[in-house]
């Protein structure tokens, strides 16, 4: 990717206000052309009001929206190249699934039968038959109706795809099908896709790049590997899902202090400048039993709880010392013939580790 | 200032006040207005018709004291006697529509709604027809029984029938929607926990249909209460009820001030009712199930 | 033993609305009964039939005139209460706005009143402004009462109106016009149809507010009513028979009318099994 593309849509400390309330605080991004550039944020973090300031469902307070160097603020949502796939998906109930398609040919004045070429054409690319063409959009099943959204978000052909978390009233398994389908939809069209979602699970598996929002602001951008192995805080390392947090405090060159238990603990790097914060170690890097007695850093403890998870197991442990409960996963595989109840050690590599500041 | 007449601009340009803007101006026009006006004739000297007199209350304190309580006293008698029948009438239908009869819920939906659509005269005739002497109901008597049942009409419980016949689907539909607002499993979790039938209903059903058993019951009440056909055409002579009075101050008394203290009261009743009733409902969630 | 506890009560409710039923179209068949009896005055049972009453009704001048002035009325009612209330409706139920909540309650006060006595304060309005009484100022007056009604009816439909459709079209390219006559105005169509037929049937049907608001003119019901206090004649069941059938027709009409509609949407929609 050029250097010139990297300023494709570019946002220039936006901020948004409904009276006193701050959605969005200062935001600065740039996003690429042809990039799967994912918005990830808890509920109340601001990315709604992100995204529809984007499509131009809202206006920002303060800073500029930039579209290839044009300024975007204050063209109306029916005058910007692009697109949105709502999380309700708004499909027209009245209209068949061809002319939901169609919608944007229509009001652009295409004749009917480019329309409807197109709109088979759309069909086809997005896996669903081509004689739904005239079916009503309420008769199709949760998953073609996501697909009948995009292709109509696609018809429009738009230089910016958003999406506003259209798969989250999905269940489990159709999601992942569907997440993997618009990645290669991606790849096929080559368009630039904008994409909102609460999970970070979910953007990691679609996303070339991730922003992650709290309270308005964003705290990280990065690519799914960067954000997985160094998340910038402790609120990142947590949105990733369950992990061990442990406050801890500079202790020498490569280790830190406990300030529950005292005890030190070597890190295989210390960031520049740390005094204290946070020691990060994920479940499933952390060993139990007797694979845990050869490791750097310990720490003994009673399980309370093991939990199936499908190839792996996951054991909550109270530690002895400090009564803090730590979490442990093991492969099924994986020999360990511990109980509920057992004292036992649990430990980690110190290169397993990450260490964040507040 | 200049913030505030622009936050006045901001709010009036919203799609919202926009859209609210015909419907409000023309009952601004065609009711606000002739209320506030009626509201000034009612401080004007007995038998004007002009509305620049010097204000005075001499009407108020005539009707106080004039025999007018009797028909106040009829209205209101006849308004919560309707009430109370409609109530023990409509609810087990309100019951079935809301959770028995499935799909038969919108035939008696449409069957209950297809007479509010026709003339309320043409029905009230209908029951003159039936209480008449010689009439049906007579007239069946008569031939299989031979009995006479005369002076059924022009009755007092002729006008309750009256009232109790035209405002039934008024005080349905709340109660269905009410009714439906209820939960099935809330029921069961009751009767799980061991309450009797009368004790769901009471502890469960009523108190969590109330907003549609107040609405069913206010909205009936305040249309009897200002009934005017019912009594002239069922009752005619028995009783006088205040729409009457008001009807006559205004047209052969010609003494609209007089007619106008009368509505006042009148409106003043019902409007303390409703004003009661809409502080204790939230209309998005009944209307819109939200 | 609850089951047949269930099933008792299920019987006597569906057995209490029946009669309930009964009783509410009681009067309506001994309207049509009179109307078909000789005797200028009804007795009962019958004891001699006509369609006499039917051929003098329908040749009578008056009648006609009647019927005139009722449907201009009812039409015209109709058109204006559901432009007003359409709009009406969007700011009760579609947008967030604030005030909404008062101007909910304010709009919807006309219903709760006493049709006659606002009958009285229209008539006295109306000669305060010196304007002559006649059925255009009957139309104004049934609007004061239907217009909130048809909102009422309206916004059930629009509160289950998902915003996100315009905006969807909207960004899709769509003008504000575009997104009305696309989107709006086809997703509301049953609520405002239903709206429209709820205005004319209940513009046609009224008494109270037509009594003291049309002046020289009359619509029918008023003639009925005026018919039956003083110098009863037996076209009053007649008319008020041929007034119902109307409104049954009409009612049916459109019943027949949104099956097709339906039908023909459904054959639309339905794809080929192949």
């Amino acid at each position: 990717m050029s250097e010139d593309s990297s300023s494709f849509l570019e946002l220039d400390s936006i901020t948004k206000k409904f009276g006193d309330f701050t959605a969005v605080r200062d935001i600065s991004l740039k996003i690429r052309e042809g990039e799967f550039f994912t918005l990830v944020g808890p509920s109340g973090s601001g990315k709604t009001t992100m995204i529809r300031m984007l499509v131009g469902m809202e206006q920002p307070t303060s800073g500029e929206m930039r579209l290839q160097g044009r300024v975007l603020n204050d063209v109306p949502a029916n005058k910007r190249p692009t697109c949105m796939v709502f999380q309700s998906l708004a499909l027209f109930p009245h209209k068949s699934v061809g002319e939901n398609i169609e919608f944007s040919m229509k009001i652009a004045g295409v004749d009917p039968a480019r329309r409807r070429q197109r709109a088979e054409e759309l069909l086809t690319q997005l896996r669903l038959p081509v004689n739904y063409y005239d079916k009503g959009v309420n008769q199709c099943s949760g998953g073609e109706r996501q697909r009948i959204a995009l292709a109509r978000a696609l018809a429009f052909d738009p230089q910016i795809l958003f999406f506003d978390e259209p798969l989250s009233a999905l269940d489990f398994r159709l999601r992942k099908t569907l997440e993997k389908e618009l990645k290669d939809i991606h790849k096929e069209t080559g368009k630039t896709f904008v994409y909102i979602t609460h999970s970070l699970e979910e953007a990691m598996v679609m996303s070339d790049r991730i922003a992650i929002m709290k309270a308005g602001g964003i705290v990280q951008v990065g690519s799914p590997h960067e954000i997985y192995n160094n998340p910038v805080d402790k609120f990142v390392a947590q949105f990733m899902g369950e992990v061990n947090t442990l406050a801890v405090e500079k202790a020498g060159a490569r280790s830190v202090r406990g300030q529950a238990d005292g005890a030190t603990y070597q890190v295989s790097r210390m960031p520049e400048g740390f005094t204290s914060g946070f020691l990060i170690i994920r479940p499933e890097v952390m060993k139990i039993g007797k694979a845990a007695e050869r490791l750097k850093n310990r720490v003994k403890g009673v399980v309370f709880n093991d939990y199936a998870l499908g190839s792996r197991i996951q054991y909550q442990v109270r530690a002895t010392a400090t009564n803090e409960h730590w979490l442990v996963e093991r492969l099924q595989d994986d020999p360990y013939e511990g109980k509920v109840d057992d004292t036992v050690s649990i430990g980690w590599q110190p290169a397993d580790s990450i260490l964040v500041s507040e | 200032m200049s913030a505030s007449r622009h936050d006045r601009v901001s709010w009036l340009r919203q799609p919202g006040v926009l859209a609210a803007l015909p419907a409000a101006i023309f009952l601004l026009l065609g009711f606000a207005g002739p209320l506030a006006m009626v509201f000034g004739y009612s401080f004007m000297p007995p038998k004007t018709f002009s509305l620049m007199q010097p204000p005075t209350v001499e009407n108020y304190i005539s009707v106080f004291t004039d025999s007018y309580y009797i028909s106040f006293t009829w209205s209101v008698t006849l308004a919560a006697i309707t009430v109370l029948l409609l109530f023990p009438i409509c609810y087990p239908i309100a019951y079935g529509m809301a959770k028995l009869f499935g799909k038969w819920a919108t035939l008696v939906t449409v069957l209950v709604a297809v007479p509010l659509l026709i003339s309320e005269n043409i029905r009230l005739f209908g029951w003159v027809l039936v209480l008449v002497k010689n009439g049906i109901a007579d007239g069946s008597l008569q031939t299989l029984f031979g009995v006479s049942m005369s002076g059924l009409l022009y009755s007092v419980p002729a006008i309750v029938l009256g009232l109790v016949y035209v405002y039934l689907p008024f005080m349905l539909f709340p109660l269905v929607i009410g009714i439906s607002m209820i939960p099935d499993t809330l029921k069961e979790a009751a009767s799980d926990l061991g309450a009797s039938r009368w004790q769901i209903f009471r502890e469960i059903e009523l108190p969590l249909a109330m907003p549609g058993i107040l609405i069913g019951g206010i909205l009936t009440f305040i249309l009897a209460l200002g009934s005017l056909a019912e009594s002239k055409i069922l009752g005619g002579q028995a009783i006088v009820m205040i729409a009457d009075d008001i009807e006559s101050s205004f047209t052969f008394a010609q003494n609209w001030p007089k007619g106008a203290v009368l509505s006042v009261l009148l409106i003043a009743l019902s409007g303390i009712i409703v004003y009661a009733l809409f502080r204790r409902i939230d209309l998005d969630q009944i209307i819109g199930r939200r | 033993m609850s089951s047949q506890a269930n099933r008792t009560s299920r019987t006597l409710i569906t057995v209490w609305t029946v009669a309930v039923i009964v009783f509410l179209y009681l009067p309506m068949i001994a309207v049509v009964l009179a109307s078909f009896s000789r005797q200028r005055y009804f007795r009962f049972p019958i004891p001699r039939w006509t369609t006499e009453w039917y051929t003098r009704t329908l040749e009578s001048l008056s009648v006609r005139d009647l019927l005139w002035t009722s449907l201009s009325v009812a039409a015209l009612v109709t058109v204006l209460s559901v432009v007003l209330a359409f709009f009406g409706a969007l700011a009760f139920a579609r947008y967030d706005w604030k005030g909404r909540k008062v101007y909910q309650r304010l709009v919807l006060l006309p219903i709760f009143f006493p049709q006659a006595v606002l009958g009285l304060a229209l008539l006295l309005w109306f000669s305060v402004l010196g304007v002559t009484t006649s059925w255009q100022t009957a139309v104004f007056a049934h609007m004061i009462w239907i217009v909130p009604i048809v909102i009422l009816i309206m916004s059930i439909q629009v509160y289950s109106f998902d915003p996100a459709l315009e905006e969807a079209a909207f960004d899709l390219g769509a003008t504000r016009w575009q997104v009305l006559r696309e989107v709006t105005l086809p997703v509301l169509a049953p609520g405002i149809v239903s709206g429209a037929i709820f205005a004319f049937l209940l513009s046609w049907g009224n008494f109270p507010l037509s009594l003291f608001t049309t002046g020289a003119d009359q619509t029918v019901p008023e003639w009925l009513y005026s018919k039956m206090v003083s110098g009863y004649t037996p076209m009053v069941p007649t008319l008020g028979s041929l007034t119902m059938s109307g409104a049954a027709v009409f009612i049916l009409v459109i019943y027949l009318a949104w099956l097709a509609v339906a039908a023909r949407r459904r054959r639309q929609m339905t794809a080929p099994d192949d």
